[in-house]
């Protein structure tokens, strides 16, 4: 204990031996707070709201967590941290932890590389390119729910376009159960999730692709690489922000993603398309364990979190870099 | 590392006399490539339109019709008369869907305009630790708000209104609004105001008279996207409202679907119906964001 308190001490000295005294920035940042009060008006009606929706839930979810909430009784007592014991020591959980990291690394990987693929061929100039563009995004434009419901009606076993037309070439000799099968489910969600998302990477890669210098790409050329390695040695290192933006944005749309899966599985056939997204709303608004859901969200948001913390360190070098050049 | 520096000037002298038509392995490899993609994307939401024109009975042969035999828009009247069992119900979804998302998108836009301005050009203290605030809200998994604010809601008492979802709508697509806005107001220079300003206007006046009209296009860009946002919605809309009459599109399909469990083309109508807006939104969103892009890459 002693020897840990002096520890800390050792930190601040150098401070002392600086010649402004620590009570300085601290009164001239309540001075600068002062000098720039009418600045704080134009941002405080979004914050205001932004506290009332967003901060004040969020808090209230962390605390939810930590109570039994009985579905039929309005007694809601604390229980520490048992909310979040049964959670992780259910086996279900684990196999819904599975699921889920199936899901969203699937669709992210799948999506990524087509959106990679898509902005590639766009990138070139053609005719009707403008085109091609706006129809490759209409998927990502269109509602979750009308996706949902496209997607559901093309595997339908008995009169789905997908069954009928491999049946009618021969390829199946009897209609396929996409949906309703627990060994396809999760494979035929993660092609309709990446039809929804690709665009998006799309989209952002594109805009990635036109900030990589001609130049380079020219010089390389004449240098006698070849389109794999000025793909390689040029294109990926100019886009690297850009590629970690995107995925990370993949990754945690995919931990977020509610609708597809709800609409087409409802997390069925026996479990096998349960993810964690689908779990907590059952928990919730099925089973009604507000505590039990809320100590799943907050386990969720320790995971996003963390993934968050890679997005905010590739966008703020991104923005240094940006600085550094202009 | 020679013979490669060697290869292409080579390769490239070859055909002089006749010269043929260069096709390229990666330009064959790219057309099959774009034709697949196209195909992918494209080929759901044209099986949604041919099978929203066949009649209840005749999406269900096999083999499947790519094109109806006998296109019907049975479907589409049934859907969007007025007088009948389905279209008033169906309309007044449309209507509320309406309803909900321009008024989102107006106060959305009215709040995340001088936000985005302060971040973009004051200094005060805290604004990067603030900025950040905002944008890592994409982050959060939307689940963590569904149960506390339902449960806000209800104090509320604005549960099973239509202004639950407003304010939850706004509130979220704030973030991504103001991060759109703010690169609009970044890519004007701030000369133009410092000028007004010198001339005696006050920074509102200046921001009003200077700013404003020279943003409009990005104003109209984020106000489109909160409105497909919000057009969009389903979690929430599921959760805070249960009666008939109040209920969104997203959600009210589903009625339709248990309703008309086997009516496929009247689902497929519906869907296309409520694509429609977004679709042509983004078709006009489609032209300012190249713009938006292309003004940043003249600028650098």
């Amino acid at each position: 204990m002693a020897i840990s308190a002096t520890d800390p001490l050792a930190g601040p000295a150098p401070l002392v031996a600086k010649p402004q005294p620590p009570a300085a920035p601290r009164r001239r940042l309540v001075s600068e707070i002062a000098r720039h009060r009418t600045d704080y008006l134009w941002v405080a009606p979004a914050l205001l709201v932004m506290g009332l929706v967003i901060g004040y839930p969020f808090l209230y979810t962390i605390d939810l967590s930590f109570y039994e909430t009985p579905p039929s009784s309005p007694n809601w007592y604390p229980n520490g941290v048992n909310n979040y014991i049964q959670i992780l020591t259910d086996p279900g959980f684990w196999s819904i932890s599975l699921n889920t990291l199936y899901w969203a690394v699937g669709s992210t990987a799948l999506a990524f590389l087509i959106g990679l693929g898509a902005a590639l061929v766009i990138q070139r100039e053609f005719f009707g390119r403008s085109l091609v563009r706006g129809l490759l995004m209409i998927p990502y434009v269109i509602s979750y729910v009308a996706a949902a419901y496209v997607w559901r009606w093309l595997y339908h076993s008995d009169y789905g376009l997908i069954s009928g037309v491999l049946y009618e070439s021969y390829i199946i000799d009897s209609p396929i159960n996409f949906l309703d099968s627990t060994s396809m489910v999760m494979l035929s969600l993660i092609v309709a999730n990446v039809w929804k998302e690709f665009p998006f990477a799309m989209i952002m890669l594109l805009a990635g692709l036109q900030t990589v210098p001609q130049q380079l790409l020219n010089a390389a050329r004449v240098d006698g690489a070849n389109a794999w390695n000025r793909f390689w040695h040029v294109t990926v290192p100019t886009l690297r922000g850009v590629i970690i933006i995107t995925v990370i944005l993949l990754f945690v749309g995919n931990l977020n993603s509610f609708v597809l899966v709800w609409i087409m599985t409802g997390g069925g056939p026996a479990g096998a398309s349960q993810i964690w997204i689908t779990q907590v709303y059952t928990l919730a608004f099925q089973s009604l364990q507000y505590g039990r859901a809320s100590a799943y969200s907050v386990i969720l948001f320790l995971v996003m979190l963390s993934l968050g913390y890679f997005y905010v360190r590739a966008l703020t070098s991104g923005g240094r870099r940006r600085e550094a050049r202009g | 590392m020679t013979t490669v520096a060697q290869a292409p000037p080579s390769v490239r002298a070859a055909p002089r006399g006749w010269a043929p038509p260069r096709i390229k392995m990666l330009d064959v490899i790219s057309v099959i490539w774009l034709v697949l993609l196209l195909a992918f994307a494209v080929i759901p939401m044209l099986w949604m339109l041919s099978t929203s024109l066949k009649g209840q009975f005749a999406a269900l042969s096999q083999p499947p019709e790519w094109i109806p035999s006998r296109p019907t828009l049975q479907q589409y009247e049934t859907l969007l008369s007025p007088t009948g069992t389905v279209g008033p119900i169906f309309l007044r979804y449309f209507l509320n869907s309406l309803i909900v998302s321009a008024t989102t998108t107006v106060l959305g836009v009215l709040i995340a305009i001088p936000a985005a301005y302060a971040f973009s050009r004051f200094h005060f203290p805290g604004r990067d630790v603030l900025f950040f605030a905002v944008l890592v809200r994409n982050m959060f998994p939307v689940v963590v708000f569904l149960i506390p604010l339902f449960i806000l809601m209800r104090a509320l008492h604005l549960v099973n209104t239509h202004w639950s979802l407003i304010l939850t709508y706004m509130t979220f697509g704030l973030p991504l609004s103001i991060w759109l806005l703010k690169g609009f107001y970044d890519n004007i220079p701030e000369e133009l105001e410092r000028a007004a300003r010198i001339d005696g206007a006050s920074r509102f006046k200046a921001f009003w008279l200077i700013i404003m009209p020279l943003s409009s296009p990005g104003i109209i860009a984020t106000a489109i996207y909160a409105f497909i946002g919000a057009w969009n919605e389903y979690v929430y809309a599921l959760t805070f409202l249960n009666s008939e009459n109040l209920l969104t599109l997203p959600v009210g399909l589903q009625h339709f679907f248990t309703e008309f469990a086997t009516n496929w083309p009247g689902l497929m109508a519906a869907a296309f119906i409520m694509s429609v807006p977004v679709v042509v939104m983004f078709m006009v969103l489609q032209k300012q964001f190249v713009r938006a892009l292309t003004e940043g890459a003249v600028k650098s």
